[in-house]
């Protein structure tokens, strides 16, 4: 994919130096303990390409530096970036605020809504299957908001934009890993 | 080009929209107008007006002035998100005399816009601005790119501009109504016009005109287009209608993207009982073969991953024995030996050409 070419590129670059600063002189790494390392340190390196315009990768990074033992090695592949994990708390306070507004403001729309839908007489068949389809469409966006990180806390509007985002990052994620990979084992 | 294959892609759409015109007033910003007509190569060919259209004024003008970025879903926004910017800007004083004369040029070649037969022949200079304001919105806005910043910096430049225009909006919308039916209609969307510094929702006939409800269309027209942007992107989702089972689509992708992380994770951490990486060696190489690598549909290759590690375990034993046979003789030199291995037999695996054997060569010397 020509146009991800450098995105690629940028995510191998950060990912190397990311399992470099791992430290993996360990020799008894159990091999979940290595694949989950794997999995963080390609992760974080994901997500620190897009350099924090995007939530989902500042969720992405808050998440793995709340834990205590991922801190340590989310700080050693961010190593020199100190200002990240600065903007990932500040967005963690502003999004717990702006999620406790966004739901006095879902409540009063969705009151209004039901007094508005009370003055609107709608033919019943449509109005059944509007209802059912909005049903059928808000678990959806719930089910896609528990999978893209930091997704609850982003609207209908910010969700679809970062699930593009994601998406394509993802791609880039799996394309060169799976390159690594291949040529890892091609040599036996 | 991006227009072309957006103007076959929307071609339903187009004659749709077509007629919708006649009948129905349409949803517009009134800077993405302006920045569209004042960029767009001037009135060319049908098919590159028609093609703007489709297309709202950020990715009109974005791809106009940067043909490359074909796909602008991964690539930078900020650089042309500036861009865009200024012409409103400039344009914002000698706002009128550009602006007609793109209009009158686009509508004097394409009457089947300009609505009635009355409208053109009454007010050549009035009404042919709003009847092609009309034909060059759109119904449905595909947006195209990283929307973010861009549509951060809309609101902003399209506040102090749009209460200029609200005034001018409104006797174009007098002159509107009196052909169009629903004169009621108008006069109320004008008035909520003023309400709404931002965006500006004409109703259609027989919907309500309140502030609520236009928000809402509003934001209902959003979120339809970043919806067609994520069909296009999620392959064999722009078959299907219906935003739940395009949900559906995108969140099976969505889940099937992270497993095959997880397993390509987990696949590396069985291969390399420790992973250092001669820096230089494996950018080289990686760089070379990314170059090559096409991504061709994840649906497909989604298999061999798992028929490649069932073929692979066999050899795991092997690799540890290397690896437990070199681990005695090792320093960590040793360790990197094995590793530039690999990167050699990338090389040679894939035949990507004069960089690969050269970078092979560097790597001999080294060893």
């Amino acid at each position: 994919m020509c146009p991800h070419t450098s995105l690629k590129q940028q995510f191998l670059k950060k990912w190397i130096m990311g399992l470099q600063r791992c430290s993996f002189s360990k020799k008894n790494m159990s091999i979940l303990e290595r694949k989950k390392t794997i999995k963080l340190s390609a992760d974080i390196a994901m997500a620190s390409a897009r350099n924090g315009t995007t939530r989902w990768s500042r969720a992405l990074i808050s998440n793995a530096s709340k834990d205590g033992s991922d801190n340590r090695l989310v700080q050693q592949i961010l190593g020199p970036d100190s200002n990240t994990p600065a903007v990932a708390t500040t967005t963690n306070k502003a999004r717990t605020r702006r999620a406790s507004v966004c739901k006095k403001i879902v409540k009063r729309s969705h009151q209004i809504r039901r007094r508005r839908r009370k003055c609107v007489a709608a033919a019943p068949v449509k109005a059944v299957t509007s209802s059912i389809s909005k049903h059928l469409v808000r678990k959806r966006t719930q089910v896609l908001k528990t999978l893209i990180p930091g997704g609850e806390f982003m609207d209908e509007i910010c969700l679809i934009e970062e699930t593009l985002d994601y998406i394509t990052s993802l791609r880039v994620q799996v394309d060169v890993m799976r390159s690594v990979a291949s040529a890892c084992f091609s040599q036996s | 080009m991006e227009l072309n294959a957006g103007t076959g892609g929307n071609g339903s759409h187009k004659t749709a929209s077509e007629r919708d015109e006649v009948a129905a007033l349409e949803s517009l910003q009134f800077t993405d107008e302006i920045r569209r007509l004042m960029s767009a190569p001037g009135g060319d060919n049908a098919s590159s007006f028609t093609a703007l259209l489709e297309l709202p004024a950020p990715q009109a003008v974005q791809l106009i002035q940067s043909p490359d970025s074909a796909k602008l879903i991964a690539a930078p926004a900020p650089a042309p998100a500036p861009a865009p910017a200024p012409n409103v800007d400039d344009f914002r004083g000698s706002f009128q005399f550009p602006f007609n004369c793109g209009l009158i040029d686009r509508a004097a070649r394409f009457s089947v816009f300009a609505g009635d037969g009355n409208i053109n022949g009454n007010n050549k200079s009035n009404s042919p601005e709003p009847t092609s304001y009309n034909s060059s919105a759109s119904l449905q806005k595909p947006v195209k790119s990283e929307p973010a910043e861009t549509e951060s910096s809309q609101p902003l430049v399209s506040d102090p501009t749009v209460e200029n225009r609200s005034v001018k909006r409104k006797d174009r919308e007098k002159v509107k109504g009196s052909s169009k039916k629903s004169k009621t209609s108008a006069k109320e969307s004008s008035d909520d016009a003023e309400k709404l510094p931002y965006v500006h929702v004409r109703a259609r006939r027989g919907q309500a005109t309140d502030s609520h409800s236009l928000a809402e269309r509003a934001r209902r027209e959003k979120i339809n287009a970043r919806m067609k942007l994520l069909q296009d992107l999620v392959p064999g989702c722009s078959k299907i209608s219906g935003t739940a089972l395009v949900l559906d689509e995108i969140i099976n992708h969505v889940q099937s993207l992270q497993r095959q992380v997880e397993f390509l994770s987990m696949r590396l951490a069985a291969v390399n009982p420790r992973i250092d990486f001669n820096l230089d060696s494996v950018f080289t190489a990686e760089s070379g073969s990314l170059m090559d690598s096409n991504f061709s549909g994840m649906v497909i290759p989604m298999m061999w991953p798992e028929v490649q590690l069932n073929g692979n375990r066999q050899q795991y034993p092997q690799q540890l024995h290397l690896d437990a046979f070199q681990q005695p003789v090792s320093g960590r030199e040793e360790v990197c030996n094995s590793y530039i291995t690999p990167e050699n037999s990338l090389l040679s695996y894939d035949s990507s050409g004069n960089s690969a054997s050269l970078h092979s060569n560097q790597l001999k010397m080294e060893l």
